[in-house]
């Protein structure tokens, strides 16, 4: 199978190289065959893609250890569900995997392309092509998955355990599908731009593009941090690592372009401006390709021992000058069609959610690359950690959520204090309410709560905006739930991006609550033993043992009990007076108020051949907190070293992901037609030809 | 067998993109005016959409009545002049007129609840 897919990848190289040439010739030279034959070849390395592909996973279903990245990621215990992951586990297959996803969606792309993008459409395929070169060329070349080894092993390495938990059937191909994704846009708007295209015809495939990119980013990111939370057992979800940082910075990016989209086709401005953005957005990607593979930032996501940075830092630095010379070559013929004529107005509150979004984008990247200029400048390893990122970026987020709620409710070129008083009042006021609550409530930290008054300020807004919109309907005779609906199938853009504001809210919520209320306390417990933090009591009830031959593995029973702080006043006063949230209890009597409320299971695992140590959290979660117990370690002398923590809100930070895919579809469903087009045999002798 | 595979897959690729050049099929770039056509059709169409969210921001406050008179008919004579291009000067004016009507009555249709309650353009 290694020989199908090297032949496989030197056919996908020959036919990119044909594409990119054929389809840049053709147009030059006006020869439509060649054209069409350049489009052909772009969809047969989709083909040859998927049978390299094809190739490397049947290596794994058939053990084929004779090829080197199969025994260094897979063994004859693997279960064969994790093929899958097994195909992109490691930097050769990873490659593999982002190439195929980069070759089904150009196909995909050019054969919907619609007509009036004719004459670029050679351009289009010519950068997509040249992109597809790229990778089959680095697979061809450099990282070949498909490389032998002299002497054939009766058995693989296996695959590395943290990729075993379900969450990586998805997480990476998601991650890595949404990077490549953002070459899409790029390719159209820049074809459109070198073939003279200025107005806007590219906008609906530039923005239906944009945003499935984005949705599949923003899935993957967000089942990132929910595979951090509950599988790498370090008690976070964001650690402002690198590498997650290169995939926030595009999909930042993209975030804005979104929006400010919306203001190029409504209004006929910001066209540079969103050319310019896809353009960062690109090579934003291309940053985190090269980060990803052996770049100059350390991560734990990054393949470290790969020698592919130099190639990388290469193709993304070409990328750099080809879309930054391309913009200011036509950037004469990119001015709006109008001037913005309020500073109190939607575009206005776009473009101003906009910058906010590259501000924090800008923020990042330098957190990202400040270690690199030291290492340069003053060969002085740094590090930025996540406080940085924390204090800088929590408030432009904080400044975005607001624009959030204020964007929407203001309308189209200017805005009258009439409508800004109509619109505005209630979501003030039951901000304000809010803020009152809390600080009745006692609820400590004014920053946190301020923020909540802000969320609740925006869903307001959005609540206001749905209210008005379904009462009307209502009153013209549907039932509630039908009117909502109707009001949402009548601009689904709008409302879908509502529902995605929604999810943004939850995850709000679930930041502010876990960054600012967490409680934390660590201790070592032996059988019978209890420990104590906030409101729970967690009691070592039992231990077992779960070695398979890849692995050591012992887990922890735990029955955790609801307790009244009153039964332990005296205990909880000193572990305060010590500074701490919790304490243990060597004596296994229960007090009056003691109740059962769960059992939890944590274990701790050591991969005999990775070396490594592998932990899963017990996690009890509720729409008000998580309690969350990691076992660092089972001591030798029987006891069990843990560290707790009381997670408020972050339940709804897993909610929120629900939200924000069901948000996406709805913005991306298409608009009933307002035209019927032409019946299909009067379009052909209509459209001359295949082009 | 993985190479005869291989070598078919290139035979394959081959045909497929020899054919364009072989077949009876005659290809042609697609012409100016081909091209100009699909643009004014899709302009049209977007215009057709920016009236119906002009109309949407009228009902609910966002708009002013002035402004709303403007700009609806700036966009309905856009339209009426991208019809008069589409269809050059066989189409009589009232025909044009009647066209137009039409399209803007089939998309109040289509989004008939939406014009009625505040719509004030879209996020995403």
């Amino acid at each position: 199978m290694a020989d199908l897919g090297v032949m496989a990848l030197l056919l996908g190289l020959a036919l990119s190289a044909y594409s990119a040439i054929g389809a840049i010739i053709g147009e030059k030279i006006g020869m439509a065959a060649l054209v069409v034959s350049a489009r052909r070849a772009l969809y047969m390395t989709t083909v040859t893609a998927i049978v390299a592909s094809g190739a490397l996973i049947n290596a794994f279903v058939q053990n084929d250890f004779s090829i080197a990245y199969v025994a260094d990621h897979s063994n004859t215990l693997m279960d064969r569900a994790f093929v899958w992951v097994a195909f992109y586990a490691g930097n050769e297959g990873s490659l593999l995997y982002i190439l195929l996803a980069l070759s089904v969606i150009s196909a995909i792309s050019v054969w919907f392309a619609p007509k009036r993008l004719a004459r670029s459409m050679p351009w289009t395929i010519a950068i997509l092509a040249i992109i597809q070169l790229f990778y089959f060329g680095v697979l061809a070349f450099v990282a070949s998955p498909f490389e032998l080894l002299a002497t054939v092993p009766l058995e693989g390495r296996g695959i590395n355990p943290l990729l075993t938990p379900p969450g990586m059937f998805s997480h990476p191909p998601l991650l890595m599908g949404g990077l490549i994704g953002v070459t899409i846009p790029f390719a159209f708007v820049s074809g459109a731009l070198i073939a003279g295209n200025y107005g806007d015809d590219w906008i609906d495939v530039a923005r239906v593009s944009a945003i499935i990119t984005w949705g599949v980013l923003g899935t993957g990111m967000l089942l990132g941090a929910w595979w951090a939370y509950t599988i790498l057992g370090w008690g976070g979800y964001w650690a402002w690592d690198p590498i997650e940082n290169v995939a926030l910075m595009p999909w930042l990016v993209m975030t804005a372009f979104i929006h400010s989209i919306m203001v190029q086709k409504r209004r006929g401005m910001f066209r540079m401006w969103n050319v310019a953005l896809l353009n960062i957005a690109f090579v934003l990607a291309q940053l985190g390709m090269f980060i990803n593979r052996g770049g100059p930032v350390v991560s734990v996501h990054s393949f470290a021992a790969s020698t592919l940075g130099t190639i990388f830092l290469l193709f993304m630095m070409v990328s750099l000058v080809f879309a930054f010379a391309l913009f200011l070559w036509r950037m004469p013929q990119l001015k709006s069609d109008r001037a913005m004529e309020s500073f109190v107005s939607r575009e206005a509150s776009f473009l101003i959610n906009n910058f906010l979004f590259l501000a924090v984008m800008g923020v990042t990247l330098w957190g990202v690359l400040f270690p690199v200029f030291s290492d340069l400048a003053r060969d002085v390893s740094v590090s930025v950690s996540a406080p940085y990122f924390d204090r800088v970026n929590g408030p432009v987020l904080l400044g975005i959520v607001v624009m959030m709620g204020i964007g929407p409710l203001l309308p189209w070129r200017k805005t009258s204090a009439r409508s800004m008083k109509q619109w505005f009042v209630w979501p003030i006021i039951v901000g304000l309410i809010t803020i009152g609550i809390l600080v009745a409530l006692g609820i400590q930290r004014p920053v946190a709560i301020f923020s909540f008054g802000v969320l609740a300020f925006v869903a307001t807004a959005i609540g206001e905006e749905w209210w008005r919109g379904t009462a009307a309907r209502h009153r013209s005779g549907d039932n509630w739930a039908l009117a909502w609906w109707r009001l949402v199938n009548g601009n689904r853009p709008r409302h879908g991006g509502y529902i995605v504001h929604i999810s943004i809210l939850m995850l709000a919520l679930g930041i502010i609550g876990t960054n600012f209320y967490q409680q934390r306390t660590n201790g070592s417990l032996a059988l019978g033993e209890s420990l104590v933090i906030d409101s729970y009591r967690i009691e070592y009830v039992d231990t077992f043992d779960s070695s398979r031959p890849d692995r050591i593995a012992q887990w922890a029973e735990m029955t955790v009990y609801q307790i009244d702080p009153d039964d332990y006043k005296q205990e909880i006063s000193f572990a305060k007076a010590q500074g701490s949230s919790g304490f243990t209890l060597k004596d296994s009597t229960l007090r009056p108020n003691d109740e059962l409320i769960d059992t939890i299971e944590p274990w701790h695992g050591f991969y005999i051949d990775f070396n490594m140590a592998s932990v899963r959290s017990g996690i009890r979660s509720t729409v008000v907190e998580d309690l969350y117990v990691i076992p660092r370690d089972f001591l030798a002398d029987g006891r069990v070293s843990l560290a707790v923590s009381i997670n408020p809100l972050a339940w709804w930070l897993w909610v929120s992901g629900p939200f924000f895919i069901i948000g996406t579809m709805v913005a991306l469903w298409p608009q009933a037609a307002v035209e019927r087009r032409p019946a299909r045999k009067r379009l052909k002798g209509e459209s001359e030809g295949e082009l | 067998m993985p190479i005869l595979l291989g070598t078919l897959l290139a035979l394959v690729s081959v045909v497929v993109i020899v054919y364009p050049f072989l077949g009876s099929k005659k290809y042609r770039l697609v012409s100016e005016s081909f091209v100009t056509r699909e643009k004014l059709r899709a302009e049209r169409l977007r215009i057709y959409r920016k009236i119906s969210d002009v109309e949407a921001d009228f009902t609910s406050g966002d708009l002013t009545e002035a402004d709303y008179q403007h700009q609806r008919d700036q966009l309905r004579i856009a339209a009426a002049e991208i019809l008069k291009q589409e269809s050059g000067e066989s189409m009589p004016n009232a025909k044009r007129d009647e066209e137009l009507e039409k399209q803007i009555s089939r998309l109040r249709e289509q989004s008939a609840a939406s014009t009625e309650a505040p719509e004030g353009g879209d996020t995403l």
